[in-house]
């Protein structure tokens, strides 16, 4: 038996050096949001002092009076995510349920690859398009804004539906389908309540990408701070009035806008918690399947 | 009940009433009729960018990319300091992001895992891809641009490309460590301990063994977020500047991007500017494209050579 | 293995491509080496010394058309100077300036009170750089030439008047046939010099008809028929695709739109339209403090655009940079002197030339 060469400890200091900047890396995420945390909020106390909380009732922005309230830019932010969503989840679910069960496969293939590319595009494209070709005809409104973000989120709700649905069992299908169910009955009986809970969380990821975006809102949503019930008025969002105003915004505005840069932060985080948490115990489910 | 009957009960099963196969004829109608609603504003849209942009980005061809940007109502192709903008910028937060996020994954599947730090960070990871892109901007602003004079050495911060890239290095960064735990934790464990039976130490195993199984679907994540980068305005608006003749520099000097570009060309009235909007759109739509499709192909050809 | 090269080589390669790029930079905005003693002679310090100098600036949009075409021009005669400026708005400029992240400001407004304490680089100087007109501009079929009276546009602009064919509008404008259409005022989204000026000239002109005080983001009423635009562009392009709509353009903007403006009424009395001319009137007779600011709104003369306003570079007296700061005096110097011929162009006006002289003496204070 010839001597192995003992290779126990040796490699100890590049291992630790490794484990060390493997261990630093992932300590940066937390460095990173705390401090975006502590900045953010150090800066958002000087108008939360001066409104305590009536900066989340008050519907009233006005840098002459150094009168700042939210309520106007959360609605709007939530109205508008509100009007894409309503819009965007059927026509995303009919796709994805085309795509993956009424399709032939060799469209399939091509339309997976043309839903991908198009959840690329960047936002402000879709920006630019609609303030030089649909403003024009439809007004700045919540209502043009929701549509814009309404074509921006389908393609992104359309991928993540379908890849939840295409975990649904095969068996389940087939199963249906021995018990005489038409294409139809069989989604209904196997595929929605397998996919439901991802399907959720497909919405709720979308509804997060809504609420955040700046640039594409920003240009059609006609920049009004006023709450109203009718999309075809027009409105504010957190993001957009973020971007508008910085440029030329008094210290007190400024502190204003980055405690309302805070609340989007605060209500998209909650949004996209529990999306994943959904996402994610639908998926274990299927996979134990 | 015989045979015979179990046939006709068959048989009439596959009979459907026609209710319920008018009820399925409605229904795929209704998938198809999404499809096209779908189709339609998406054509539209990239009809414009592609009809427009391409007029102006095709009709003059390597000006649009290489000439400096004209004053915005002087008529003229030239997007050629965005276009470098874009690619510095994104490049420089690609090398921060990537490695970093690689990092934070292997960490997070080959050494924390299960651990109460681990769990944090995975779950911090996933707070942070919510930040929205206009806080990352002002956040940058805040902690970096701000602390900028004209007096060195703090000439190195201000108004410059790097503050973008951290910036978006920073969106890019949970994105990266999210795709690339996914991939490894698909590479099977017989591999590792197979490395380990053979001698090597966990960093020659990460590195030589993991780190390569997992190589493609990693290269396709980071190509990914790459994409989203490449497209992102709100945290450029804050960092960046604006400059109209082209800046190799990311520290010195403003810098500009297709992605501002195309949000300050879309304020204007003049149809000369918008044109130059609309080919800087399709400069962009291009290369994030380019960037989707390489990271589909690599994730194609390595499961084919598996 | 391959991916792992691959994986590798394209930070590596972004990397040494990165680096070899700063390198070219760092000769131009370092200590520039001055001979003892030549204090006096900033014409003689050609920036070429030290290599290309960068100098950057933001602020109001207003001067921006004129910014760029100047800059263009300077840079053509300076090759080795790079000028940039990034707009953002007024206030962003002063702001920017203040914590001293550009290099000059472009500004349509001077520093509040409350915000000089805040500067960090010590004593600024105002540079009056140009005069230019705010436009009131309309898209309403039945009217070529409309004229309005401050305190009738006050309350069109603040909801009041609400149909085009409203008595108020039709006793200025007999020869006019107004539909009976609505109006669609239009206003800025962003935060603005513009519309700071614009609600400053109806504050004081309105004989207290308009109610909503200015500022550079106003409390737009929203009842009724408003919209929203980004930039004197974003208003532009409302008033142009809407019809029945009303807004406040920068005469440039809107020339270069094709849009219809209105004739003001000034405080002689006289409908005026907007132009070169009548801007350089309203400079005529304006009171110019030492500091070089001023406000062009409401001037005095006959043939004076009331809703004139101006706009200022503002700049640090003690530039820490000599390089810098020479090639600073240099812009500025063309700014006042060749680049004035740039404005007509624009639909800007020059300056008068009282002010052109203090401005030019005004140089020296530069060190």
């Amino acid at each position: 038996m010839a001597t192995q060469p003992d290779l126990r400890g040796k490699g100890q200091p590049a291992d630790k050096t490794f484990g060390g900047l493997a261990i630093g890396a992932a300590a940066l995420v937390l460095l990173i949001l705390a401090l975006i945390a502590i900045t953010m909020t150090s800066r958002a106390l000087p108008v939360l002092r001066h409104m305590g909380l009536g900066f989340f009732t008050s519907s009233t922005w006005s840098e002459h009076d150094n009168n700042f309230g939210a309520l106007p830019f959360i609605w709007g932010t939530v109205y508008t995510a509100f009007i894409a969503i309503v819009l965007a989840v059927p026509v995303s679910l009919g796709v994805a349920l085309f795509i993956t069960q009424v399709a032939p496969p060799k469209l399939k293939r091509p339309l997976v690859y043309l839903i991908d590319l198009l959840a690329v595009v960047p936002s402000v494209v879709f920006g630019l398009w609609g303030v030089l070709m649909l403003a024009p005809h439809l007004n700045r409104s919540f209502l043009t804004a929701g549509i814009i973000l309404a074509i921006m989120i389908v393609p992104i709700i359309t991928s993540l539906a379908r890849e939840v649905i295409e975990t649904t069992a095969q068996a389940d299908k087939e199963a249906a389908y021995a018990l005489g169910a038409t294409r139809w009955e069989m989604i209904g009986a196997a595929v929605l309540p397998h996919s439901k809970a991802g399907i959720v969380g497909a919405v709720m990821l979308g509804l997060g990408r809504a609420m955040g975006e700046t640039i594409a809102a920003a240009l059609v949503i006609g920049s009004s701070a006023q709450i109203a019930l009718s999309p075809f008025k027009s409105g504010d969002s957190m993001p957009a009035v973020i971007a508008n105003q910085w440029g030329e915004a008094s210290e007190l505005q400024k502190s204003a806008l980055i405690a309302l840069a805070l609340t989007l932060f605060v209500m998209t985080i909650i949004v996209n918690l529990i999306a994943s948490r959904i996402v994610q115990r639908s998926l274990k489910k299927t996979r134990g399947a | 009940m015989t045979l015979g009957t179990d046939l006709a009960h068959s048989l009439e099963l596959r009979q459907k009433p026609s209710w319920r196969r008018a009820k399925n004829t409605l229904m795929s109608v209704l998938l198809g009729s999404a499809v096209v609603v779908v189709a339609i504003p998406l054509v539209l849209i990239m009809y414009s960018v592609f009809a427009k942009g391409g007029a102006i980005l095709f009709k003059s061809f390597p000006a649009f990319l290489t000439h400096d940007i004209p004053p915005t109502r002087a008529a003229g192709p030239g997007m050629g300091p965005a276009i470098v903008g874009t690619l510095l910028i994104t490049g420089m937060a690609t090398l921060i992001a990537v490695p970093l996020g690689v990092l934070g994954a292997i960490y997070l599947n080959e050494y924390g895992v299960k651990s109460k730090f681990a769990q944090a960070v995975r779950f911090l990871a996933l707070v942070m891809t919510g930040v929205p892109s206009v806080v990352m901007g002002l956040f940058v602003y805040v902690v970096w641009t701000l602390h900028h004079s004209i007096t060195p050495p703090h000439e190195l911060t201000g108004f410059q490309g790097f503050g973008g890239s951290l910036a978006l290095a920073c969106l890019m960064l949970p994105i990266v460590i999210n795709a690339t735990e996914q991939m490894l934790k698909l590479v099977p464990d017989g591999l590792r301990e197979a490395s380990y039976a053979l001698g090597a130490t966990k960093t020659r195993t990460v590195l030589t063994v993991v780190l390569p199984a997992a190589g493609s679907g990693i290269v396709s994540g980071a190509l990914l977020a790459v994409a989203r980068a490449a497209g992102e305005t709100a945290p450029l608006l804050f960092t960046i500047g604006a400059t109209r003749v082209i800046n190799t520099s990311l520290f010195h000097g403003d810098s500009t991007a297709l992605s501002a570009r195309i949000f300050e060309n879309a304020k204007e009235a003049v149809a000369n500017a918008q044109e130059r909007g609309w080919g800087a759109a399709l400069a962009l739509v291009l290369l994030t494209f380019t960037l989707t499709v390489i990271a589909r192909v690599t994730t194609a050809f390595a499961t084919r050579i598996k | 293995m391959n991916t792992r090269i691959a994986f590798l080589a394209t930070p590596l390669l972004f990397g040494a491509l990165l680096t070899s790029c700063s390198k070219k930079d760092d000769a131009g905005t370092g200590s520039a080496k001055m001979p003892a003693g030549s204090d006096n002679g900033y014409k003689d310090v050609k920036p070429t010394e030290a290599g290309p100098v960068s100098l950057s600036a933001s602020g109001s949009t207003f001067q921006k058309a004129f910014q760029e075409v100047a800059m263009d021009s300077f840079m053509k005669a300076h090759p080795d100077v790079k000028l940039t400026y990034g707009g953002g708005g007024s206030g962003k400029g002063r702001q920017d300036l203040s914590d001293m992240v550009v290099d000059f400001a472009g500004s349509d407004s001077a520093f509040k009170d409350a915000d000089k304490a805040k500067i960090k680089g010590g004593d600024v100087l105002y540079f009056p750089v140009l005069l230019g007109p705010i436009s009131v501009s309309y898209n309403v079929s039945g009217a070529d030439k409309l004229n309005l009276s401050p305190g009738v546009l006050a309350k069109i602009m603040q909801g009041d008047i609400k149909k085009w064919n409203d008595p108020a509008i039709v006793a200025d404008n007999k020869d006019a046939k107004l539909p009976s259409e609505d109006i669609t005022v239009v206003h800025r989204a962003d935060g603005s010099g513009t519309t700071d000026n614009f609600t400053k000239y109806l504050d004081a002109a309105s004989g207290g008809a308009w109610k909503l005080k200015s500022g550079s983001t106003v409390d737009w009423p929203t009842a009724g028929k408003v919209q929203a635009g980004q930039g004197n562009g974003g208003v532009a392009q409302i008033v142009k695709s809407t019809s029945g709509a009303i807004g406040y353009v920068d005469l440039s903007d809107a020339k270069a739109a094709n849009l219809k403006y209105a004739s003001i009424k000034n405080k002689a009395g006289q409908f005026i339209e907007p132009t070169a001319a009548s801007a350089s009137a309203a400079g005529d007779s304006i009171d110019v403090k030492d500091d070089l600011t001023f406000s062009a709104l409401d001037s005095k003369g006959d043939a004076a655009y009331p809703i004139t306003y101006q706009s200022w570079v503002i700049v640090y007296a003690k530039q820490a940079n000599p390089a810098k700061g020479a090639a600073l005096k240099q812009y500025l110097t063309y700014l006042l002197g060749d680049g004035q011929k740039e404005l007509a162009a624009l639909d800007f006006a020059p300056l008068p030339k009282s002010l052109q002289d203090k401005a030019t003496a005004q140089l020296a204070k530069i060190q």
